[in-house]
């Protein structure tokens, strides 16, 4: 029996690393691509009808019913959201609405729709915050502090409302910074590679950053999604974070990025007020030991690979650019 | 100087209670109403024009720009809400849109047409839920049950949110239950205070209740709103458990009730499984001793002292 799988955010990083895995595992694949779809239309077309776009809004609970209607789904991936953490405080309200009441409508949808779907909630480390203890776990206290970490907070809870009111199969992954070559390149990690592999090329001089010393907990989103996916295999929903267990500062990130094209980090960088937010949360670190015990996951990537990984796609893409060559 | 106050969800409870409080004081008081084809009104009406009402709700960015514009507020208290923790699982996105979002909304209007003015976010004991600790105070962690509960802790957390990124006065109280003769029919306490009027008068006989074993900490409203100003009042801002550092079951409260009128609970109270939630908080137990120690707070009336006044209400109501 083919199994049926419903992700909103299909055309993001997540969501394309996800469709490939399940993809891979012989499902039928639903995607909302959203208002970036990127390639995903090719994509789909070449599916031989295994992916398929099905067009919804969060902020629109018909477009969500009609979405479930046509998938008849037995695993939900919700990535769709607003999801950057700098611009929130110039875009509350809208990221409110999507990133919050939004979840709270598909949850109601499959409630009316599918309520035996398994549900996954891409829940943030960002709720963490300036966090009570470090690491992080699924038990630390949440002290969300930008608009975004209180929109993902909101969701993280109206889930395990709708597990304990409604007995739901739904689940949190509490992400940690999760990468790619496929990241957005307002993400500091692919501005990090994107200007890299520019600069390389002489297309720029330099890349103008925010705090250098924010210290993250970085990952391959190709390893991530694979948690996401054994969450929706248990017998029970839980919450469960996804971390590499190792932190590294913005600053460690430049160094190993321009070193990989020979360059020293210090002559490019430059630190610009602008990109200082408002609040920001100087460490998350996270455990992922719930993970590694109960679904048996571990990353494979580790933090030099991944940001070689991003370089080197950066590099390869300008690279046959500049030559005139689509890449 | 005249100070001038806007509340909004001046029509409940708590903002016909502060209202009255902050007129006393010498106040101008603006408060939002949501225009509806029955009025609404009915416990600022005793107020008349002394309240100056702005048509406005909190799902309406334009609405609340207005009124902030207008009012002008020195202070702004944000007590509007879909407030009865049952009914949110049936209007989930409303709850949400209103009692969390709505909170951003209202913050963003005040950042953007009057900055300057201190906020109150009405946060509540709900957001404790699955309780962390006993007793509650403002550092245990939330564990939210119900839509209601998850969009107030939202709208705590945009609270503390817009004061450390922005340097807003705003402030939240986290007010553990409070009621009096002019709490909504549907909440329990005053769901059973008009069922004894009722059944005294011989107007019907028996009263259907859910989870008889929940224990809450119940206080009077007429106490709690002067807590919401004072909070105001200090030079910083701050998060506040207010509470009476009680508990009582929904049982307590029908055996003091029913006795006041010389009747026993037993014979009138049918559990009946409508009325038992999806997923319950068994138990609310505040710790006010911040607010006591910061801002003087004693509660004044009793918990059997509160029984009884919404009790005799219920029953002046009906003619004695």
């Amino acid at each position: 029996m083919t199994r049926r799988a419903l992700i909103t955010g299909a055309a993001g990083q997540d969501g394309t690393y996800l469709t490939e895995l399940l993809l891979g595992k012989g499902y039928r694949v639903w995607g909302v691509p959203g208002p970036y779809p990127g390639d995903f239309h090719e994509r789909a077309a070449a599916s031989e009808g295994r992916l398929e776009a099905v067009e919804a809004d969060l902020t629109n609970m018909v477009s969500l019913l009609e979405a479930v209607e046509a998938s008849q789904p037995d695993e939900v991936y919700n990535f769709a959201a607003q999801s950057s953490v700098g611009d929130s405080w110039a875009e509350a309200i809208a990221t409110t609405e999507v990133n919050a009441v939004g979840v709270l409508r598909i949850l109601e949808a499959l409630q009316q729709l599918a309520p035996k779907a398994r549900f996954f909630q891409a829940a943030s480390a960002e709720m963490f915050g300036n966090a009570a203890e470090a690491p992080q776990r699924e038990t630390t206290p949440l002290r969300p502090r930008s608009p975004y970490a209180a929109s993902k907070t909101y969701a993280f809870h109206i889930v395990g409302s709708f597990r304990d009111s409604y007995g739901m199969h739904a689940s949190n992954g509490i992400m940690f910074n999760h990468e790619s070559p496929l990241r957005g390149l307002n993400f500091v990690t692919r501005k990090i590679t994107d200007a890299v592999a520019r600069i390389r090329f002489g297309l720029a001089q330099t890349v103008a950053l925010g705090n250098l010393d924010a210290q993250r907990d970085w990952g391959f989103a190709g390893d991530y999604v694979e948690a996401m996916w054994l969450m929706l295999q248990q017998d029970c929903p839980d919450d469960y974070v996804v971390a590499s267990g190792e932190v590294h500062t913005v600053r460690d990130f430049c160094e190993a990025a321009f070193a990989h094209v020979d360059l020293d980090y210090r002559d490019h960088v430059v630190v610009d007020e602008r990109f200082m937010r408002p609040v920001d949360v100087s460490v998350l670190h996270g455990d992922p030991s719930k993970a590694k015990r109960v679904l048996g996951w571990a990353p494979r990537v580790t933090f030099g690979e991944l940001v070689v990984m991003m370089v080197d796609a950066d590099v390869a893409r300008v690279s046959a650019q500049s030559e005139g060559v689509r890449a | 100087m005249t100070k001038r106050a806007l509340i909004t969800g001046i029509t409940g409870q708590d903002g016909s209670y502060l209202a009255e409080l902050l007129l006393g004081k010498g106040y101008e008081v603006f408060g939002i109403v949501r225009r509806t084809s029955t009025p609404s009104d009915i416990r600022i009406a005793h107020l008349g024009d002394r309240v100056k009402a702005v048509v406005g709700d909190l799902s309406d960015t334009p609405s609340l720009l207005d009124a902030v514009e207008e009012s002008q507020p020195d202070e702004v208290y944000n007590l509007a809400a879909q407030s009865f923790v049952g009914d949110s699982w049936r209007q989930p996105i409303y709850t949400g849109d209103v009692d969390g979002l709505g909170v951003t909304r209202l913050l963003e209007a005040i950042r953007r047409v009057k900055p300057d003015a201190r906020f109150y976010q009405a946060a509540t004991s709900e957001m404790y839920g699955k309780v962390h600790e006993v007793p509650q105070s403002e550092t245990t962690p939330f564990h939210p049950r119900s839509p209601y509960g998850v969009a107030k802790v939202y709208g705590y957390y945009i609270t503390l949110n817009y004061r450390e990124s922005f340097g807003m006065h705003a402030s939240n109280g986290i007010l553990f239950n409070h009621e009096s003769p002019r709490r909504g029919l549907e909440f329990v306490t005053r769901k059973i205070t008009y069922a004894v009027a009722r059944i005294k008068h011989g107007l019907q006989s028996e009263l259907r209740l859910g989870n008889m074993d929940s224990k809450r900490d119940w206080g009077y409203a007429g106490d709690y709103v002067e807590m919401m100003w004072l909070m105001l009042q200090q030079d910083a801002p701050g998060d506040y458990v207010i509470a009476t550092g009680e508990t009582h079951t929904v049982r307590e409260f029908c055996e003091i009730a029913f006795s006041h009128v010389g009747l026993d609970y037993q014979d009138h109270v049918v559990v009946d499984q409508r009325f038992v939630r999806p997923a319950e908080v068994d138990l609310l137990l505040g710790d006010p001793s911040k607010a006591k120690r910061v801002l003087g707070w004693e509660p004044k009336v009793s918990f059997a002292g509160l029984v009884e006044m919404m009790v005799d209400a219920d029953l002046a109501r009906l003619g004695g």
